[in-house]
This record gives structure tokens, sequence and C-alpha cells, in this order.
């Protein structure tokens, strides 16, 4: 192992697929937009593009070169400009040999090496021979936790003491209500609205296209349009549908003594290890329509590393129910404090939000209603975007405790995040000139996640509490036993709210 | 609440930001520009044009003569030994707290037209965000980010 090695040749192509998978919206927009011209056929460009990738997947497999000597792991990269990276034994926090579809093909597997740096997302091997990698392994691992993959033949070789752990497991039937409630929407009908722009000309002049107009009602374009959607929505959902029974079939959860172990996927298998110092914030996010059925999901958000993107942020639990949510996080995480004081905006700050949730929306009705002569329905609209400013408002709210932060707010779906005091990276209280007429302010938490940040923000709550917030990220963890609040009791509210 | 001392930036910072945006904001003319190359100057367009052109102007030398000091009166610092402190905003006001023990790393920078009046700017980055305290006399800045860098390394010791 003290030569440079290439990877197994799989890894061009994996690469090449990752390339795909990578800049995906980038591709559809490409396809979507160029592939109109009637004299360039669509499948032309879809096998020259793949070509393309191809080539630069094998150039950068030629070009990728790695090695082991003394302990020391040396990635040679980069087709124009030469990257060298070492990675010292001692710095290796995790490594973790996982499979996707295109290595378990060829019986490979995928090495990923993390540090806790940010630079150690290059630090992956795309495709090796399953011996090769037992190999590195034991080459880098120094008493190291090592994740092992519980598929491994050659386990007894690389286990050097057996790890008690516990595994958590998603029911089958929180799977399917995941899958049929997840949000991945957009990206799935834009990618139905590629296809059929493609097929669109051959299925209009065809007579099955006739055929199924035929079995409708009545013809009015309204109807077909209303029909068109609809199947476009069907399609969608039964994409995201599928995708998220592929993304999050065969989860688990495993919890170590030092570190989580995330592992997913039915072709495509992920794994993510996590140490506990790493961990910077767990939020739980009720979706639309996952909060009125009980459901929410898990996040946390670690620093280092994290996805491909780069930020830190992942699924700790795709699907839970409301009421199992803190048994779970007390078998996780028992160090954070999960049940607190909270205080949520004062109602003074009511219209603030609903204004701010209607105000775009309603003036868009007018235009719309009055210019182009809309129907008087569009008027629902509005009145929908005011209870949502309202749902906004009742769910804003801000806690802390000891050592940790809560911050609850609604996007679309409602967000609750728990931050240790410790990991916050800054805080900032901001007001705007009618804030500070009404005596409110916002405020927003940053902590590090990936190997950018992510911020948690609340609006609109008064102003001492956003002084307060600030107070208590100055304490930084160390709590203080001064505490004379008594002058208001209006808006207090015991969080997270579903115990 | 304890009261950390607050710093104001240096008053040549006016003048940078004054020259600043006295180029910088030339582009929004920009705008008016495009429009009339495409739609001409006849009729709806000329009045659009004018109306538009004039409230940029207001802007612009506002941008010039009353932005730069507002935002320099308003702009305070402090370092401590446990977080750095910055206000500013001239009408959205903030205040943001930086924990020390979170700085990863802090430098100063100068771009030519600081350099002319001799002044730096002080980049403190987290792992998570990077701020700003802009337009420090250079020896300040100096200070600033030796004695930033010396706290962080003794708050690093706490943790």
């Amino acid at each position: 192992m003290s030569d440079f090695q290439r990877q197994h040749p799989v890894a061009a192509v994996s690469r090449a697929f990752g390339l795909i998978r990578g800049n995906f919206i980038t591709i559809l927009v490409f396809l979507f937009v160029g592939a109109q011209s009637e004299n360039f056929p669509f499948l032309w460009w879809i096998a020259g593009g793949f070509g393309f990738l191809l080539i630069l997947g094998a150039v950068n497999w030629w070009r990728f070169l790695y090695k082991i000597e003394d302990g020391v792991l040396h990635i040679k990269s980069g087709i124009f400009v030469r990257k060298n990276l070492y990675l010292t034994k001692d710095r290796i926090q995790v490594i973790d040999i996982t499979s996707g579809v295109i290595q378990r093909m060829f019986g490979l597997v995928k090495l990923d090496i993390q540090t806790a740096g940010s630079s150690s997302r290059q630090a992956a091997i795309d495709a090796v021979t399953r011996e090769k990698a037992v190999e590195i392994n034991w080459l880098l691992r120094d008493q190291k936790s090592v994740s092992e993959d519980p598929e491994d033949v050659n386990a007894e070789v690389r286990k050097p003491e057996e790890e008690e752990f516990n595994t958590i497991k998603l029911p089958h039937k929180e799977l399917l209500i995941a899958a049929s409630t997840s949000g991945s929407f957009g990206i799935a009908l834009s990618i139905i609205a590629t296809i059929f722009s493609q097929i669109e000309p051959l299925i209009s002049e065809s007579e099955l296209f006739e055929y199924l107009f035929g079995l409708l009602p009545s013809q009015t374009d309204t109807v077909m349009i209303i029909t068109i959607i609809a199947i476009f929505v069907v399609f969608a959902w039964l994409i995201s549908f599928f995708s998220t029974l592929m993304t999050y079939g065969n989860f688990q959860l495993d919890v170590k003594k030092k570190e989580i172990v995330v592992s997913r996927g039915i072709f495509e298998k992920k794994r993510i290890t996590v140490p506990y110092n790493r961990i910077q914030a767990i939020h739980v996010t009720e979706g639309m329509i996952r909060q009125p059925l009980g459901y929410a999901s898990l996040h946390l958000e670690s620093a280092g590393y994290g996805d491909d993107k780069g930020t830190g942020s992942f699924v700790l639990f795709p699907l839970i129910r409301r009421k199992r949510i803190l048994p779970l996080l007390n078998e996780i995480l028992p160090d954070y404090q999960k049940e607190l004081e909270g205080i949520t905006p004062p109602p003074r700050s009511l219209r603030r939000y609903m204004f701010r949730s209607a105000f775009l929306i309603t003036s868009i009705t007018a235009g719309v209603y009055w210019g182009l002569g809309f129907n008087l329905w569009v008027w629902v609209l509005p009145v929908v975007s005011l209870f949502w400013g309202w749902l906004k408002y009742k769910d804003a709210a801000l806690g802390w405790g000891d050592d940790i932060l809560l911050l609850r707010s609604r996007g679309l779906s409602k967000s609750t995040a728990y931050i240790k005091k410790k990991r916050v990276q800054d805080a900032t209280y901001s007001q705007s000139p009618f804030q500070r007429f009404r005596k409110l302010c916002s405020v927003q938490v940053y902590v590090a996640s990936g190997d950018q940040g992510k911020s948690f923000s609340v609006r609109d709550i008064e102003k001492t509490d956003g002084m307060k917030l600030l107070e208590e990220v100055r304490k930084n963890g160390i709590p203080v036993i001064d505490e004379s609040e008594s002058e208001r009791e209006t808006n207090k509210v015991m969080l997270p709210g579903w115990a | 609440m304890s009261k950390p001392s607050f710093h104001k930036i240096t008053p040549r910072a006016i003048r940078v930001w004054q020259w600043g945006n006295s180029i910088g904001n030339l582009f929004y003319f920009m705008i008016p520009a495009g429009y009339s190359f495409i739609f001409g100057f006849e009729g709806l367009h000329l009045w659009l044009i004018v109306a538009v052109t004039s409230a940029i102007l207001v802007l612009y030398i506002l941008s010039i003569i009353l932005m730069p000091y507002l935002s320099w009166k308003n702009w305070r610092y402090a370092v401590d030994e446990k977080e750095i402190d910055l206000k500013r905003g001239v009408i959205f006001k903030t205040r943001t707290l930086i924990p020390l023990s979170r700085v990863q790393h802090v430098d100063t920078r100068q771009g030519p037209l600081l350099r002319w009046y001799d002044l730096s700017s002080v980049t403190i980055s987290t792992a998570a965000t990077t701020h700003e305290i802009p337009a420090l006399d250079s020896v300040i800045a100096d200070r600033v980010r030796r004695q930033i860098s010396t706290y962080a390394r003794l708050a690093e010791e706490d943790v």
C-alpha cells in the first residue's frame, strides 16, 4: 500500500452518475430549454451528455491516486489542478464503508473517510474491492471507532471488541406514511413536465390520447386542463412516493456509545456516522400534511461532515409519532433538556404575522381579479394566507434552559429546534423601524452545519425577550442563578408542547 | 446586563463609503438606460424613464451624502474576553453576539479604497458565519485582530 494505486475502474461510472445526481436540476433545466429544437433529437442530447460525463469520470478516475504510508492516507486528485490531500491516522474520526447501486453490481464498496475538518468530503474513495477496503480500514484504524458494515463477511477480522448498541428501525407502516406524505412534489413535477414536453407531440396525435379524452364526460377546455393537472399531480405523487420509499427503506438508527449511525436506502445504501460531540442541533419538522396526522420528522445538524451538498443537515428519523419524539430523543441525547418554559410573541405581533403572510398574496389576487377578470374564488387565497399567518404566530416560540435554547417557528412546516448554548456560533437580534415602534424584535441563531451554517430564527417577539436571548447566549452554557421573572405571565408556554 | 465598552469605527469610513457608493451605485442607472434602449423615449415610456431616473438620482445622492454618515453613526463594536458584540444598521438595526470560543479565525483585509485612507476591515469567521468590522484604522484593526485572537485562544482553553 505504500505505492500509489488507482481505484477500481467502475469509479469512473459511479463518478459520472454522481455528477448527474449532483447537477440534476441543472441538467433538467438544460434538457427542458435546450432540447426544444426539432432538428436535434432529444435522445442525442442525452447520449452525448452522458458520454461526455463518462469521459469526465474516466479521466477523473485516471487522475485519482491514493496510497497509505506510515499511517498517512495520501490522495492525489483533480484533472488540471492537482490536489494533494493528506489524512493522518490520528485525525481520522470515522471510516464509513457504503455501497451504491453501481458499486453493488460489481461487488465493490465505497470508503468515506471523515475528519473534523470540512475538506474531508473529498476524501472518499469511490470504488474499491471489499478486500482492499478492509486493508485500508486496517491500516488507518488505531483503536478508533470504526463503523462496520453489518453485511460484512470479514467482520471478525476487523471487529476489535463487540460494541453493544441499540438499534431503532422504522416500522413499515410509518415508512408508507412517510412516503405518501413526503413533500418532494416539486422536483417530481418538474421531471414529469420535462418528460411530457418531450413526448407530448407523440401522444397528442395518437389515438390513445383521443380515446382517453373521449372517456371524459364533457370535453370543454377547463375539464381537459383540470384533468391534465390532476394526472400530473398523481404522477408527481407516485414519483415522490417511490423515491421516498427507495431513500428511507431499510432505515435503521444505531445508537452507540460514541456515535449515531444512520443507514438507509433500498438500492442505494447510505450510511451516516455522527459522533456525539459533533451534533450541533436537532430539529423536529412537522410538515403540512404530517402535522394533522400527528407525525413529525427528526433532523440533525452536524459539524464538519454532512451530505454531498456540504450541509451537515440530515434526517435522523424520517417519520415518528409526535408522542414518541421525546422518548426517542431521551434515548439518543439524554443530555439535552427537552421540556422547558418558553415565550410566545405578544398578541400585538399577530397582526404583523398576518400582514406579512397575506400582503403579497392579497395584492397579486387583487391584480388578477380586477386586471385579468378571474373568478371570485381566487379570494380564497388571501383568506388562506391570513390563516397561515395566524398559524405562524401560534407556532412561534422561544425558550431556554440551563444550557439549551429552543426556537420554534413555521415556514410552511412547523420546526422546533433544540440548540445547546455552547454550540451557538452567533446570535443576532434585529429590529425594523416598525418593530422599533412596537417594541418588538426578531432573533436569529446560527449553528455550524457541514462546512456552512444553519440559522434558526423567531420573529416579532417582545424586545426584552430578544435581549434576554442574547444574554443567554452570552452566558454560554454557564448557568446563572439570578431569576427575577415575574413581570409578564401572559405569553408563557410549555415547550415543545407535545409531551 | 453587563455593559461592554462599545467603540465607534473611524470617521474616515464615511469617506470610503461615499466613494464606494458613488461608484458602485452608478450601476442602478443602467436600469432606466436599458429600458430606454429597449422601448425608446416615446409617450408613456418617457414619463416612466424620467420618473425612475429621478427616483434613482435622489436615492443615489442620499446614498452619498446621508447613508454613509448614518451607518457610521450606528456602527458600534465591542470585544471582551467572552464575546464580540456588533451593533449596526440604519433602518434595520441589528446586534450580533459572537462567543469568542466559537471564533475560528480573524483576519484584516484592505482593498484599494481602504488602503488609500489607511484603513482595514477585520473579518471574523466562525464555523457558520463570517462577520466584518468595516473600516478601522489600520493600526487599530491590527490591535483588534490581535486582541480577538488572543481572547479566542484563551476562550478555547476554557472549554
